[in-house]
């Protein structure tokens, strides 16, 4: 927790931390403003799950880029791995403090759901929103283990950065549009491994627990490869 | 007690360091020198057990560095050259983190920490960012952190590179107040900073270790003939005469600022040490008033010059 709460405070500490949370509140407080608070239409939080959904594609490997990238380029890495801390709890400390981080950007958010239960009548549905707030975290938890893993190979922020990026679009990309045209022998796993299902599966206000269970399970593969990472390093 | 024992590390081809061996025993403070890239740096980072030796171990007391390496590890307090620190930190919060890193209880850490930050006289900057502090007292809170647990080891890599001729007194006269309570090892390649900060010197070069010792010790066993050094009036002309001494090897002339007089330096033949007796007849016999007759020893600088370019300088001392 020693390593979680340092990560956690210095993003609060260095201007990144505070563009990132002002710059995410900007586009969603535009999103709900121009597309939540329309009169006449039914109170539903969709479009900001949806919006938000996208916007984590820049946001989180922002915030991810640092974790080791920052450690090895200043030098910091080296007091860390001399000291009695594993490399798991390193690994998963950092990657605690980027959620904790991320959380954290999403509660001002809530704000938008009290506004819209104060003007709508009748008030929207709990579940949706629930769902809708489950999924934003189960899908921050598994960009950020990725990007946590990439971060672990580069003492490049900026590389780091495109790395994550490029990797979750991969992701996404691979597992819709690819799909259908990679080997059919492929397809199963590419299906399996899809996030926009899941994640629609979410917006119906459906709490899948197979889908909680992938998305704890993939963010769980990444920090542990984040932590053979580690280990490489030190043993290489 | 530290002990290094022959360990060996490369980096692809590149043989970094070669079965060096030497230990510290509690409550000295032992320089390891070399000129850069002799491979202190890899030492260093093997005795902390941020590198795996390849072959070799290091123990710190009974505790195997690699076997047991978190044990070991809370034993050591490491300052890395440049004193990494995360600059958005304030002082005394970043010795705090290594404190709980390190596993000080959370009811003794502000005690610790005051301890540590008054040890290294940083309380003043203990409310500043340590990214906004001066070299000086960047590499203070280091220290800070590094003795923050109260380890029995401490290593400190280039303590003093880029600091001001101020900042260097003031961290040499730390490190001598930080070893007397435990075992401390560190690396320069300023051999005037070794001379006087460290009870024993263990000299490293391409990887392998060229010598061990104190430094008077290192100067008395080393091969290298002593020079002698005699002021004498410039006639009549003092060159023959000296030349003819037995035993000379080489005699150079150099002035000095009194009219009349000029200093002349000479090498003995190898294993011919002290030619006093022998120049002093020889100058009284051809009339040549001598004025001071002295044996310039070998220095450690001279010795560390020798070393890195001929191995064997040493004898089989080391």
């Amino acid at each position: 927790m020693t390593i979680a709460r340092r990560e956690l405070a210095s993003f609060f500490a260095i201007p990144l931390g505070w563009v990132a949370i002002a710059l995410y509140l900007f586009l969603t407080g535009g999103v709900f403003t121009l597309m939540i608070l329309n009169p006449n239409t039914a109170a539903t939080m969709r479009p900001f799950f949806a919006v938000s959904a996208w916007l984590m594609l820049p946001v989180i490997p922002a915030i991810s880029m640092r974790l080791f990238s920052e450690e090895y380029r200043s030098g910091t890495i080296e007091p860390l791995l001399t000291s009695p801390v594993s490399d798991a709890a390193i690994a998963v400390g950092k990657y605690l403090g980027a959620l904790g981080f991320m959380v954290l950007m999403l509660v001002p958010t809530l704000g938008h759901v009290g506004v819209l239960v104060w003007v709508s009548e009748p008030a929207p549905d709990a579940g949706p929103i629930v769902a809708g707030y489950a999924s934003l975290v189960l899908l921050g938890m598994l960009y950020l283990s990725i990007g946590l893993f990439i971060s672990s190979l580069t003492s490049n922020q900026t590389l780091a950065f495109l790395g994550t990026l490029f990797a979750i679009l991969l992701l996404l990309l691979a597992t819709t549009l690819g799909a259908d045209r990679l080997p059919e022998a492929m397809r199963p796993l590419l299906y399996a491994a899809a996030l926009t299902p899941r994640i629609a599966d979410f917006a119906k206000g459906v709490i899948d627990t197979s889908h909680v269970v992938f998305f704890v399970t993939c963010s769980a593969w990444f920090v542990l490869l984040t932590i053979v990472v580690l280990q490489s390093r030190r043993w290489s | 007690m530290l002990s290094v024992q022959g360990v060996h590390k490369s980096f692809g081809s590149i043989r970094a360091v070669r079965g060096v061996s030497f230990e510290v025993r509690p409550g000295q403070v032992v320089g390891l020198l070399g000129p850069n890239g002799a491979g202190k740096t890899t030492t260093i980072r093997m005795i902390t057990g941020f590198l795996p030796p390849d072959d070799g171990r290091v123990m710190i007391g009974e505790l195997d560095v690699s076997r047991d390496s978190g044990e070991a590890r809370a034993r050591i307090g490491y300052l890395p050259e440049s004193a990494p620190h995360y600059p958005e930190m304030k002082v005394r919060e970043f010795i705090a983190h290594r404190a709980a890193l390190f596993g000080v209880e959370r009811r003794e850490r502000k005690k610790a920490v005051e301890a540590a930050m008054d040890r290294c006289q940083v309380g003043t900057v203990a409310s500043r960012r340590v990214g906004v502090l001066s070299k000086g007292f960047k590499q203070r809170v280091g220290l800070a952190a590094a003795i923050v647990h109260g380890p029995s080891v401490l290593v400190l890599d280039e303590p003093t590179n880029g600091l001001d001729p101020t900042q260097v007194r003031e961290a040499r006269s730390l490190i001598r107040d930080l070893a007397k309570d435990r075992t401390l090892l560190f690396s320069s390649h300023v051999l005037s900073e070794v001379e006087r900060v460290c009870d024993r010197v263990v000299m490293i070069a391409g990887g392998e270790m060229r010598a061990d010792g104190t430094p008077s010790e290192l100067v008395e066993r080393t091969s290298l003939t002593p020079l002698h050094v005699v002021e004498c009036a410039r006639s009549p002309d003092p060159m023959p005469i000296l030349r003819k001494v037995d035993g000379v090897s080489e005699a150079r002339l150099e002035p000095v600022s009194d009219e009349g007089w000029v200093r002349v330096r000479i090498t003995p033949r190898a294993g011919q040490r002290d030619l006093r007796e022998s120049i002093s007849v020889a100058a009284r016999g051809a009339g040549l008033a001598v004025r001071e007759l002295t044996i310039e020893r070998p220095s450690l600088e001279r010795l560390f010059a020798e070393l890195i370019e001929r191995p064997g300088t040493l004898g089989g001392g080391a």
